[in-house]
């Protein structure tokens, strides 16, 4: 169809896109059909638009805050609007539906949050139809991962398949999501103000890769909080860099540099000089400087072992295995199959920590709070990559990282008073907020609930937390050291036990800030909430969930799980 | 009565406290740290114990931003010494669950168990309470575990003065209810009036108070050194009553001149059973009333003795009494030690005193004294009694089980060890120290042992090895080694230096006075060398190290 200029322009612009670019492309285009040629591209009628439904698979809450932030604007249109969670989003509706959009993030090595696990298998396991479907997909993600918002992508491609049509194209957001998700959302909104043929056709943006600010910082300090005996290793890390500027609520991302025993090891395996230049995605770099800084070597996701295997044409059974590994168990032929290898991999993404201090305390310096990721291969112990670099900096290392925004996890107003959960490196960003509010003299009252193992050993910056309940800055404390007695005991029992005094707090207007891990604490907290209100409010189990549910909607409940 | 003189503070925490409750129950709750607070330290040794922390983890958990590693000590009211084999096993279970497994034999007849962290205390003592065993006032300022010489194969009448120490400690009880409310969570009691102390009132005694009874002709409880101490009067092998000896007490403090040790005076003697109770309780009330309440350095009955004197406290005695005092009787106390190995008593039955260095019950690669220890509680038996020198005496062994109680003590080299150890070894002592004595200037326990091997090498250069020197050391000058009371004294000032105390008797009935300050072990060790080699040239036939000394240095 095209002259040959033409298709020989476009074929090499598409033989070297990346999967990004194609998108984009391909957005580019239908766009401009839309707009210039006579016919229309995706739904036919124009017709006025009624209603809609917004459903959102969320991790952090901002696909929630997106997903509700449109809704409203929906409504101010005149236009019927439900919301959903999908983790509470009744599939049976799907066939159903007329408009629908889907805000979703996309976690960790590509998997969708678990909010949105049920209803991602649901589009591929059953064969629904969806003829009737006209939709369109926002997907939130981190550029810094290889399978960015590949949630999105999937279930924007897969309701295609099943017969929905596009009312926009997909759009994919960086960390920074919020201007472009909102520029995307207008579009849509005028196609449902005006009829999928009045206005323009929305167009997808090229995503905008957030040019994360990366700060050179000079690690300070770092000590193990844990005393001897202890099961854990919880690293206190200061690092110092100028002009930095963050937030209590943040985290910081840090990308962990490969251990040199380990690329030693591995370049003594396949006989090649750590100073040998090779090609890696059109770049020279030397062995070494790729594995050192660039590639994840660790831990391979199924994806590379699997095209580990067909370059060395071998099968090779589903687990957790490093290139070290791979190349002992399954060799490579020659130097030139090692470079086809080395090609495969992905870069070391990033990992994110909470902040533990405030700039208002310590200018110029960031703290964290890490826990060594401990486990087993083989009986051999082992440590994670980034958690296992972080414990062995030592002094004066430099250290690059950059700083990621929560505004999902922010401090209420001075005088609010609020109750922090947070055992084990939960303590992290409640320590910024104490450090925060002391230097503010916020006049809120402070409640912490903190656990861990063991009292003698794992009570991690216990003397601050003596000096703040000395101080008057933290009301109350409340410890649980699960292993200290027969029987186990956790931060919920010590909310229990103190239910009437908290549910006193929560009536009285408190925050409610649980960090951690996500399970099983947090959702054995949230049960523990959910009891309290029920037994002290008088409620019944299903109103008290209406009020927790409340008080996430009035951002009075708040969480930064992982 | 005494001074006008502001009161100390601990004063005000003693009447403020609601019987020794003060506080304890709140410490207790407190969730974000292991100790308790400052005014329940003082009122919790009252109920045996002693908040400590390890002083080597300091630095290194402040660094951590932990706090210091509080534990608490915890030490039983055994008076005489004497546990049975169900007690031993009981207290072996519970020094390996809830403290550092290391069973302590104290210088005063008890044990003590170290490193429990706040959450064990009550756990523990409830243990304790089903054997039958309680910490009340084993610390504090209040009447300490009664002493009574150890050894049942000295005398024949020992059973029936080791009664006395029961007693006594029985006798000088405080009445409040709080151990039982704090730690056995017994009901308050509703009327207060069943808790009123005609003895300590709400004042309790100014300092700690300590009674000791020595049944002649060994000295093994070091009698004098005790505020109260009585030697029984044997006649005919009856008991015919008690002399009575005040005023001992050995604590000092550094660079005061106020105070120094002081050994017992003898002011009479008592001859009945209900005589000797009321003495001891009205010396007490003295002590109550005349005590220096706003000095605790100068607090002791030795300085309210030498404040008032003989004569007077004899008089005022005899008034609060209602009897005189006859004039004491004679005694010999000519020896001060342990019976080491196997002894037989009048009833045929068979004693074996064990050697444990510095009172540690543990195992270790020579000599596995814990698990030897368990194993024969297991039998039952064989009592267990322990020596004011902080040894154990396997106790009342029928002949028909000697030889399981042998088999055991050898299987786990006890015997071996016991018999190796050399003479000098045998007779020293020293107090806990380092790690958790919060007074500790210098390390005792974990330093002696390795001081005393290389003396033992300058012992054997001038053929003395088989001398019974008595050496003690302790960290502080506060005594609890009762170093003033023996040949070759140590007193540590700072890390690694000790005062050097040379001339006190081989049975405690002369004290010993400064020599050199501030030796570090290089010193120490050249002085020794020195005098032995002069002891070894110049002493007379029989003369002990320490009558040696005193002359020659006196000289």
């Amino acid at each position: 169809m095209l002259v040959k200029s033409k298709l020989n322009a476009l074929t090499a612009l598409v033989s070297d896109a990346t999967y990004d670019e194609l998108i984009w492309m391909n957005g580019f285009i239908s766009g401009a059909v839309s707009v210039n040629a006579s016919r229309p591209a995706v739904a036919a009628a124009s017709v006025k638009i009624d209603k809609i439904t917004i459903v959102y698979g969320t991790e952090s809450g901002n696909s929630k805050k997106l997903a509700t932030g449109f809704a409203t604007k929906v409504k101010q249109n005149g236009i019927a609007v439900k919301v959903a969670s999908l983790d509470q989003y009744r599939l049976n509706d799907l066939p159903n539906e007329g408009y629908f959009l889907v805000v979703v993030s996309t976690q960790g090595d590509g998997e969708p949050p678990a909010a949105a696990k049920k209803f991602y298998d649901h589009l591929f396991a059953d064969k629904v139809t969806l003829s009737n479907l006209k939709y369109g997909v926002i997907a939130l993600g981190d550029s810094a991962y290889p399978l960015f918002c590949k949630t999105g992508a999937d279930i924007d491609a897969q309701l295609q398949q099943l017969g929905g049509t596009r009312i926009a194209t997909l759009q994919k957001c960086d960390t920074d999501y919020e201007p472009i998700a909102n520029e995307w959302f207008e579009q849509v909104l005028s196609v449902l103000k005006n009829g999928t043929d009045g206005g323009p056709r929305p167009q997808t943006h090229a995503v905008k890769k957030v040019d994360k600010k990366t700060y050179a910082g000079t690690v300070v300090t770092n000590i193990n909080l844990n005393d001897k005996g202890s099961e854990k290793k919880t690293h206190h890390l200061e690092i110092t860099a100028e002009g930095l500027v963050y937030e209590p609520g943040d985290s910081i991302g840090i990308i962990p540099e490969n251990q040199p025993e380990t690329i030693n090891a591995i370049l003594e395996t396949v006989g090649i000089n750590a100073d040998k230049i090779i090609q890696y995605r059109g770049e020279e770099k030397t062995l070494f400087q790729l594995f050192k800084k660039e590639l994840n070597i660790v831990y391979l996701p199924e994806r590379i072992v699997k095209q580990y295997g067909t370059i060395v044409n071998q099968e090779i059974p589903e687990t957790k295995i490093g290139l070290l590994d791979l190349l002992k168990i399954y060799p490579v032929k020659d130097a030139q199959q090692f470079e086809q290898v080395v090609n495969i991999l992905e870069p070391i993404t990033p990992r994110l920590y909470s902040v533990s201090s405030s700039l208002n305390a310590h200018t110029d310096e960031v703290h964290i709070t890490v826990c060594r990721d401990k486990f087993y291969i083989n009986s051999e112990e082992r440590y994670g990559l980034c958690s296992g670099y972080l414990g062995q900096l030592s002094e004066n290392i430099q250290l690059n990282f950059y700083v990621h925004k929560n505004n999902q996890f922010r401090l209420p107003h001075s005088d609010k008073n609020i109750i922090m959960i947070g055992p084990g490196t939960g303590i992290a960003p409640f320590r910024a907020f104490l450090e925060e509010r002391d230097a503010t003299r916020a006049t809120g009252k402070n409640w912490l609930f903190f656990g861990d193992q063991h009292f003698t050993t794992d009570f991690l910056y216990q003397t601050e937390i003596q000096n703040w309940f000395s101080t008057g800055l933290l009301t109350k404390v409340n410890t649980a050291f699960s292993r200290d007695q027969p029987e186990k005991v956790y931060v919920q029992h010590k909310m229990l036990a103190n239910a009437a005094e908290l549910y006193d707090w929560i009536h009285s207007g408190a925050y409610i800030y649980i960090c951690g891990t996500k399970e099983p604490m947090s959702v054995d907290v949230q049960e523990a909430l959910q009891l309290i209100i029920t037994e002290q409010g008088g409620y019944t189990a299903e109103q008290a969930k209406a009020y927790l549910e409340q008080l996430e909607e009035e951002g009075r409940l708040l969480k930064d799980v992982y | 009565m005494s001074n006008d003189k502001k009161l100390s503070e601990v004063e005000a925490i003693k009447q403020n406290s609601d019987g020794l409750r003060g506080t304890i129950q709140e410490s207790l709750q407190n969730e974000i740290t292991g100790s308790i607070s400052e005014d329940d330290q003082a009122l919790i040794k009252f109920h045996g114990m002693y908040q400590q922390d390890d002083r080597d983890l300091r630095a290194e958990r402040a660094e951590k931003k932990l706090e210091r590693l509080y534990t608490f000590m915890i030490r039983l009211r055994l008076p005489g010494g004497f546990l049975k084999p169900e007690q031993w096993e009981a207290a072996h279970n519970i020094a390996g669950e809830h403290s550092t497994g290391v069973i302590k034999i104290t210088t005063r007849q008890t044990i003590q168990l170290h490193g429990l962290v706040k959450s064990k205390i009550k756990p523990a003592i409830h243990q304790f309470d089903e054997a039958q065993l309680d910490s009340i006032a084993t610390c504090g300022d209040i009447n300490r575990n009664v002493l009574c010489s150890a050894h049942p194969g000295q005398s024949a009448i020992h059973a029936q003065v080791f009664a006395y120490a029961d007693k006594i400690s029985t006798l000088l009880l405080p009445k409040t209810n709080a151990y039982y409310e704090i730690w056995l969570d017994e009901e308050k009691i509703a009327d207060k009036k069943d808790e009123d102390d005609p003895l300590y009132q709400d004042r309790y005694l100014p300092r700690k108070f300590k009674i000791a009874i020595a049944i002649p002709p060994n000295n093994d409880i070091d009698v004098f050194t005790n505020d109260i101490g009585l030697i029984a009067i044997i006649e005919n092998d009856k008991l015919k009553g008690f002399n009575i000896a005040v005023g001992g007490g050995l604590g000092t403090t550094h660079g005061n001149t106020a105070t120094y040790p002081r050994l017992g005076t003898v002011i009479g003697f008592i001859d009945s059973e209900e005589k000797t109770f009321k003495t001891v309780y009205e010396i007490l009330t003295i002590q109550r009333d005349y005590g220096n309440r706003s000095d605790r350095k100068n607090a002791r009955l030795k300085y309210t003795l030498d404040k008032y004197g003989i004569d007077w406290f004899k008089e005022e005695l005899e008034k609060r009494t209602g009897f005189p005092l006859d004039v004491a009787r004679p005694y010999v106390l000519n020896e001060r030690k342990d019976y080491y190995g196997w002894q037989k008593n009048h009833e045929g039955l068979w004693y074996y005193t064990v050697f444990v260095e510095n009172g540690r019950v543990l195992d270790n690669e020579i000599v596995a004294l814990k698990t030897a220890f368990l194993e024969i509680a297991r039998t039952r038996k064989a009592n267990f009694r322990f020596t004011g020198n902080q040894n154990v005496i396997i106790s009342d062994i029928k002949e028909a089980n000697k030889i399981v109680i042998q088999e055991l003590l050898d299987k786990y080299h006890v015997i071996a060890h016991t018999e190796n150890a050399s003479a000098i070894r045998k007779n020293a002592m020293a107090c806990v120290a380092f790690n958790t004595c919060p007074l500790a200037l210098a390390e005792g326990q974990r330093y002696l042992p390795q001081l005393i091997s290389k003396i033992e090498v300058l012992l054997s250069k001038y053929a003395l090895e088989q001398e019974e020197i008595v050496i003690r050391m302790t960290g502080c000058p506060n005594g609890c080694a009762r170093p003033f009371a023996a040949e070759i004294g140590f007193v540590g000032t700072a890390y690694g230096r000790y005062n050097m105390y040379l001339g006190g008797d081989n049975q405690g009935l002369r004290l010993n006075s400064i020599y050199k300050e501030n030796l570090d072990e290089a010193t120490i060790l050249k002085e020794l060398d020195t005098l032995f080699n002069i002891y070894r040239q110049q002493k007379n036939e029989g003369e002990s190290f320490g009558d040696f000394t005193h002359k020659y240095l006196n000289n």
